[in-house]
């Protein structure tokens, strides 16, 4: 490595040195100089606007603004002379003139660089007399944000954090000069999924958060470091907690995770926790209805079920919620007391699909999609599922870096999409054949239907050139009717580029729960039951080390009448399993049903007993990434009622059951992972597994349309939904808003159905109501519906035994001639 | 929205014709969105003023966020966000025409017109804008009409002036009124 | 009156048809520097002594220089028409009048720093000169001055005629170039980067003015010997309260004194009283500097501080002007144009505003010519770019040589001049 070049400067008097390219800013503050700034953020390049920042250089007329000026050998600076005194002075008093002082009232207060640089730095008197500009009070930009004009201080920094780190030009400057504001277009809600992120670089108190106006102020908030569970990414987070409520979420910054970043849903998806719909106590099915019972009866009621039939026909599903040491109980419980292999956390996989056969997770590390040069995105929509990551790959655009989407809907980041490859249902997987073609050199075998042969070859040529590509294949290509052909596809094009497929699939603590072993053919740490066998029996006792059933396995076999007790832990079968009817026929079928969860949801109303669970933020344990990164978390508050841990509970279950699952705390637990798990370690990261991909099946023809159902339903992602804690967390579900459906316009032109107007989805098996929104960002013949919104369940509409979903669109009222 | 211009109809306030001329405009650089600022006023001249859907019309076309041509929008003197009348009229109020006399006419035309700066008259024909140095300083006191100018300004040359627009004998084919 | 070149057949009704500028000797000039290297190019535009013509009187050949001859790097020449300075209107006069002599200097300057693309930002209400600039690089078009192969030489270029949308900042030129990349019109950070080196989409980029490069157009015509021979020319915009406003074209160094002579004097025999020789941006100078030269060295070197030659615009105020009036406008001027990207300018400039209003309101207070100056000082080397710090200068020179004009204002309410001259 060579060694960076370095330069001497002297500031006030201290001789230091700095690499080249150092700003005279950086250089101070490293030093330990305050130099005080308002539009400079170290995450961007300098813009030199506040003009807050002035000192003084040796041999220069003017003062020069620090936080633009590099710092250069022999440079004499000095940032406290009476002139540079004066300019700063006279900065803060003209940022001061239109500025309402209404510290009081304004959320910032406390945490505010105005007001703390105007009590170090100020004039400490104002020899203003005129009228202060004047906006209409604050405004509403959408559901989590509130725009105070008055008190902005127009430094850009919200501005070009839309368009320098999430791409997303949310917030934008209009007009110009004294008439300058931030705002949307129209004083329209915001379009973003990163505003969080505003609020907190806004250095005074013009964006707020909706969700946090007037709850605290900083002093009252006691911060707990933690993990935000729920999407996957794993980011670092600080919950500020007054009394027993978390007041507002912040983001930790977290070098390799989310820098200093957080997606909206991680800023305003806590809510739920203090949702007064959380369960307290034990209910018990009684008479048709449920009635509150205690620990004690609840317990003992599922202890005498279980005891009455044996392991096999007992059957766990969940486990996404939980944390590692949650899971890896559970683990334990099932195996070892129960004595039963069928646990699996994959609720959510179709029956035969490629969903099965992978290893979900993440081989490049996080940090490292900055420098990619080639992104290729197969069926994953990025910024819907794993929101974060998006701005990592941002990053590595500004580099140059190429995209390359294989998408049915193309995506929100379509701006920075080299090239879309917008693709028809079951063609996808044609798409992926011609680009591995291309890559491998050879001319596409056929040019699938609308893709653009040139194009193809373009894409094919900057992947193949790329020296650092990334390749994610996500849910909607696993999915897809020829979802095996799709994975076969991009793992050809993988070994040509020599590079590795992330499996882009799984939500909230999925990665634990493989880990922890909650899944039916593999022992905890991703071994072969068999070679774990003597080491967990050692850990255990005795236990069952058979191969267990799947997901859609335990489903199919509840159907059939093959089990006995099914237990669903932090998981809503109902609206997650892919095939609803599956569902209603097994719930049917099943003797006993027990929920473990912190809400009534959709499945534990069916249950015979449902006990209430703690949420992550009440937990003490870890948790584990997408990246297989393991990370703390910590219980930020206590609870609801008499709620407890998901693994206590399970450790009382067995106490029952006459055998002893007995930890001092979360810390045994891991301690004794770490014996099972090689790798496990907090801030490790475990590795992802691929075992080797399965031969593809022959694709899967598409049935073609039946009878009075002409569109094809593309089930895909929103980050922003209604589901069990989404609905629950006000921000959230207004940010998520009705269900909805994407149309194309030739196909809501046939329906006479107009953008945001009600229309009926109807497939052979049921139907839904949803908003329709029209946008060619979907082929004509194609539907898209995003899962996650309970109101509006994807999987009434489909058969997991057709292939492909044919439904049918109608206008409730049709569209008013134009 | 606009009476009697032909085809439109997409919703989004913009011809074809004007999507064409947008493209062909996008061709000239080696940047596209260097064509927005000429782009707008396609879309200005098309739909009388920079309605929503005709900044959506754009946006779309050009493919670039509608915040981002909402914003550069913004910025310029040059485009209307409301509807303006048939003749937007500019008066000078810089220095060489504030030495000869601008307040005069802007006065007077603010009193013949009976409205105030920034307003449109009620039958839509006039729009009375002020504007900085038009870089005609030798005909000061100066004024333009759409982009016509008129300098050396009287009160009796403005009455002139005015009629012969109002009379519809004006030099240029007249803008459409919203 | 001197001899003109730049504004020769500015008046002659057919100038903008080739045919006629062919014959008063157009293109004789591309041809030669066609015929020469680059390189040779530049080296005589250095020896001409040329300095940029739009108000930083950069020396135009340095300029060129700095641009890298990498022939694999893409190269431009923006030409800054977008003409806004208070008092400025030669450029569009020579747009308007002479087209051709402006193409003829965009094609020599883009083959002597190698740009295949030239782009005019012109000011949208031109529109007498776009239209004659559309014609004219129509006609140059299609008889082989532009585009490929210009005259054999193996040299290609495209001009691109592209409009601003109402900004003065959008004059300043890397808010400029900001502007014709599509974007508001905000000036960017300079240093570390000059447009030379990364100006247009990021590429080495020569920003000249129109009238520089109708220089260009006659030092190639003549020669540089010939050119510096007439005493170098420049175009001056004389407008305000003289007999016959107007461009004059002058040598350089032409003092004020005789500059208002020959634009007829101040009008209707009144009595001078101040003027801004380089447009607004320059301070204001009252009598006892009209003999100053009106070149690049001498008006910076007037013990008024931010006197400059600017634009050359030569704004001349009898004693009917009354000053807190005119600097007043002069702020609003620059409030409204402040792009609001830094604090003292956008701040500053209302606070001024407010200021002036109330003193012309008659709600002056003895304070406010303290407040005045302070408001000064405070935007005084701490602005992002010019146009905050132009407007200090007047108002300084005005609070100096104008101090009873105000204080009259503060004291009595109501305004001496106007009441004086009011008829
Ligand atoms: C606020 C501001 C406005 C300006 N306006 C113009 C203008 O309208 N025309 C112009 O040619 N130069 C203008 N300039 C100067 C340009 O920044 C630049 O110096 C000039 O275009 C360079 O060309 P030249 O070297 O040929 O003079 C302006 C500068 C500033 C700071
Ligand atoms: S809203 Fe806040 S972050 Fe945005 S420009 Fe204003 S002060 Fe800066
Ligand atoms: S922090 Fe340096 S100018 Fe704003």
């Amino acid at each position: 490595m060579s060694e960076q070049p370095t330069v001497t400067l002297t500031i006030d008097g201290k001789a230091l040195s700095a690499h080249k390219g150092t700003t005279v800013y950086q250089a101070a503050t490293r030093a330990g100089i305050e130099i005080p700034i308002f539009c400079y953020h170290d995450r961007m390049p300098p813009l030199g606007a506040c003009r807050m920042c002035l000192v003084k250089v040796e041999k220069q007329p003017k003062l020069q603004t620090s936080c633009t000026l590099e710092a250069a050998d022999g440079m004499v600076v000095y940032t406290d002379t009476p002139e540079v005194k004066a300019g700063q002075e006279a900065i803060l008093e003209f940022l001061l003139i239109n500025h309402p002082l209404d510290c009081p009232i304004c959320d910032k207060g406390g945490e505010c660089p105005l007001q703390d640089q105007t009590y170090k730095f100020g004039p400490g008197r104002s020899r203003f007399v005129e009228a202060k500009r004047d906006f209409a009070k604050p405004v509403s930009l959408g559901p989590a944000l509130v725009l105070d004009r008055e008190r902005c201080i127009l430094c850009w920094r919200c501005v070009r954090f839309g368009e320098i780190i999430a791409g997303d030009d949310a917030l934008k400057g209009f007009e110009r000069g004294f008439s300058s504001e931030i705002n949307t277009p129209f004083t329209l809600p915001v379009q973003s999924k990163f505003i969080g992120n505003t609020i907190a670089i806004c250095p005074v108190g013009a964006l707020t958060a909706k969700s946090y106006r007037f709850i605290s102020r900083p002093w009252d908030n006691r911060p707990v470091q933690s993990t935000c569970t729920l999407c996957g990414v794993g980011c670092a987070v600080e919950f500020d907690v007054r009394g027993e409520r978390i007041t507002r979420t912040r983001a930790r910054e977290h070098p390799a995770v989310n820098d200093i970043w957080l997606c909206d849903l991680g800023f305003f998806g806590h809510a739920f926790v203090d949702h007064t719909d959380r369960l307290r106590r034990p209910l018990m099915r009684r008479e048709g209805g449920f009635v509150e019972t205690t620990w004690d009866e609840a317990l003992s009621q599922i202890a005498s079920r279980l005891g009455r039939t044996s392991g096999p026909r007992v059957a766990m599903l969940g486990g996404a919620r939980l944390t590692n040491e949650d899971a890896y109980v559970a683990t334990r419980f099932f195996r070892a007391v129960v004595g039963t292999p069928h646990l699996d956390h994959r609720v959510d996989a179709r029956p035969q699909s490629p969903d099965l056969a992978v290893s979900w997770g993440m081989g490049t590390a996080i940090a490292d999609l900055a420098l990619a040069d080639c992104v290729v995105l197969i069926g994953c929509d990025i910024t819907e599922t794993y929101p974060v990551l998006w701005l990592r790959m941002k990053q590595a655009t500004e580099r140059g870096a190429t995209i390359i989407a294989v998408t049915p809907k193309a995506l929100e980041i379509q701006r920075f999409v080299r090239w879309q490859f917008l693709h028809r249902s079951g063609q996808g997987g044609a798409v992926m054949l011609a680009l591995a073609d291309a890559v491998r050199g050879t001319a596409p075998r056929e040019a699938p239907q609308g893709i653009d042969r040139t194009a193809l070859a373009a894409a094919a040529k900057a992947l193949g050139s790329a020296s650092r590509p990334v390749v994610m294949i996500g849910r909607t290509a696993l999915d897809a009717p020829d979802g095996w052909q799709m994975l076969a596809a991009s793992g050809e094009m993988c070994r040509k580029t020599g590079t590795e497929l992330n499996v882009m699939r799984g939500k909230g603590n999925a990665f634990g729960a493989t880990a922890a072993g909650l899944l039916p053919d593999v022992a905890p740490g991703g071994r072969a039951l068999a070679d774990a066998a003597s080491e967990l029996r050692q850990a255990w006792g005795s236990l069952t080390t058979e191969a267990g059933m799947t997901a859609p396995e335990i489903l199919d076999a509840a159907v059939a009448g093959g089990l006995d007790v099914l237990f669903v832990i932090g998981a809503d079968l109902a609206n997650d399993v892919p095939d609803r009817e599956r569902w209603r026929a097994a719930r049917a079928r099943l003797p006993f049903l027990v929920v473990q969860d912190a809400f009534l949801t959709e499945t534990a109303q069916m249950a015979d007993v449902v006990l209430p669970a703690l949420v992550a933020a009440e937990k003490d344990g870890t948790v584990t990434s997408i990246e297989g990164r393991v990370q703390r978390v910590r219980a930020a508050v206590s609870g609801p009622g008499d709620a407890r841990g998901d693994w206590a509970i399970l450790a009382a279950l067995a106490a029952r059951l006459g055998k002893t699952i007995a930890y001092s705390g979360w810390e045994e637990i891991f301690n004794e992972m770490r014996g099972l798990i090689p790798g496990l370690g907090i801030d490790e990261r475990l590795p992802v597994r691929h075992p080797p991909l399965g031969k593809p099946s022959e694709p899967e023809r598409p049935a073609s349309a039946a009878g009075g159902f002409p569109l094809i339903l593309i089930p895909g992602e929103a980050l922003f939904d209604r589901g069990v804690l989404t609905s629950r967390s006000p921000t959230i579900a207004d940010l998520a808003g009705e269900p909805w459906a994407m149309l194309h316009p030739d196909d809501a032109g046939t329906i006479d159905a107009a953008d945001g107007e009600p229309v009926v989805i109807t497939s052979a098996r049921g139907s839904v109501a949803v908003r329709a929104r029209i946008s060619p960002v979907v082929l004509p013949g194609h539907v898209f519906l995003p899962r996650g919104y309970d109101a509006a369940p994807v999987n009434t509409l489909i058969d997991v035994n057709e292939p492909v979903t044919f439904v049918q669109v109608r206008a409730l009222a049709p569209a008013a001639p134009s | 929205m606009n009476a009697g211009n032909g085809e439109r109809g997409t919703g989004n306030g913009l011809s074809s014709a004007a999507r064409a001329e947008i493209r062909r405009l996008m061709a000239q650089f080696p940047e596209p969105q260097s064509a927005l600022l000429d782009a707008l006023f396609v879309a200005q001249e098309e739909v009388g003023y920079l309605s929503p859907e005709a900044i959506r019309g754009v946006a779309e076309v050009m493919d670039l966020p509608e915040s981002e041509v909402t914003s550069v929008a913004s910025f310029y003197h040059l485009y209307h966000f409301k509807p303006v009348g048939a003749h937007v009229i500019q008066v000078c109020t810089n220095l060489s025409c504030a030495l000869n006399g601008c307040g005069r006419i802007l006065q007077h035309l603010k009193t013949r017109l009976k409205i105030d700066v920034g307003q449109t008259t009620p039958d839509r024909r006039f729009t009375l804008k002020t504007a900085e140095c038009l870089a005609a300083c030798e005909l000061a006191p100066m004024m333009l009409i759409g982009d016509d100018r008129h300098g050396q300004l009287t009160p009796e040359k403005v009455d002139a002036i005015l009629t012969r627009y109002a009379d519809g004998r004006s030099p240029k084919p007249e803008a459409r009124g919203p | 009156m001197p001899e003109s070149f730049l504004l020769k057949y500015i008046s002659e009704p057919d100038q903008a048809d080739l045919e006629t500028y062919l014959s008063r000797g157009g293109y004789a000039g591309l041809r030669r520097a066609l015929s020469i290297a680059p390189e040779a190019v530049i080296d005589e535009v250095d020896k001409s002594g040329l300095r940029g013509r739009g108000g930083a009187g950069f020396p135009t050949g340095r300029k060129w220089r700095f641009i890298p001859k990498d022939p694999a790097i893409t190269r431009y020449l923006v030409v800054n028409a977008d003409e806004g300075e208070p008092g400025t209107f030669k450029d569009r006069t020579l747009m308007e009048g002479d087209p051709h002599q402006l193409i003829e200097g965009i094609i020599i300057s883009s083959y002597a720093i190698g740009a295949r693309h030239a782009f005019i930002y012109l000011r949208r209400e031109f529109s007498t000169a776009r239209d004659a600039l559309t014609g004219a690089i129509a006609q140059a078009r299609s008889a082989g001055y532009l585009g490929r192969n210009i005259l054999r030489s193996g040299y290609d270029l495209e001009i691109v005629l592209a409009t601003g949308a109402g900004a003065y900042m959008a004059g300043e030129e890397t808010a400029l170039l900001e502007s014709l990349e599509g974007r508001r019109a905000m000036p960017r950070l300079k240093p570390p980067f000059y447009p030379a080196v990364k100006g247009l989409y990021m590429q080495p980029t020569a920003v000249n003015n129109v009238e520089t490069l109708c220089h260009v157009t006659w030092i190639f015509a003549k020669g540089y010997q010939w050119y510096k021979a007439q005493g170098t020319p420049i175009l001056i915009s004389v407008s305000g309260h003289v007999a016959r406003p107007g461009v004059y074209e002058v040598p350089l160094a032409t003092t004020i004194r005789k500059v208002i002579e020959l634009a007829g004097g101040v009008r209707g025999g009144r009595k001078f009283k101040a003027c801004f020789p380089g447009g607004s941006s320059s301070a204001i100078l009252p009598e006892a500097y009209l003999d100053t030269p009106m070149d690049y060295d001498a008006l910076p070197k007037v013990d008024v501080p931010g006197t400059m030659l600017g634009s050359a615009a030569l704004i001349v105020m009898d004693e009917t002007a009354c000053m807190v009036e005119i600097i007043g406008r002069t702020v609003e001027f620059y409030r409204d144009e402040s792009c609001g990207k830094c604090t003292p300018c956008r701040e500053g400039t209302v606070w001024l505003g407010q200021v002036f209003h109330r003193m012309l309101h008659g709600q002056g207070r003895t304070e406010d010519l303290d407040l005045l100056s302070g408001i000064a000082k405070g935007m005084t080397g701490t602005c992002f770019c010019p146009l905050g710090e132009s407007v200090p200068p007047s108002l300084n020179a005005s609070l100096r040589f104008f101090r009873h004009e105000y204080e009259h204002h503060i004291r009595t309410g109501r305004c001496d001049v106007r009441e004086k001259y009011a008829a």
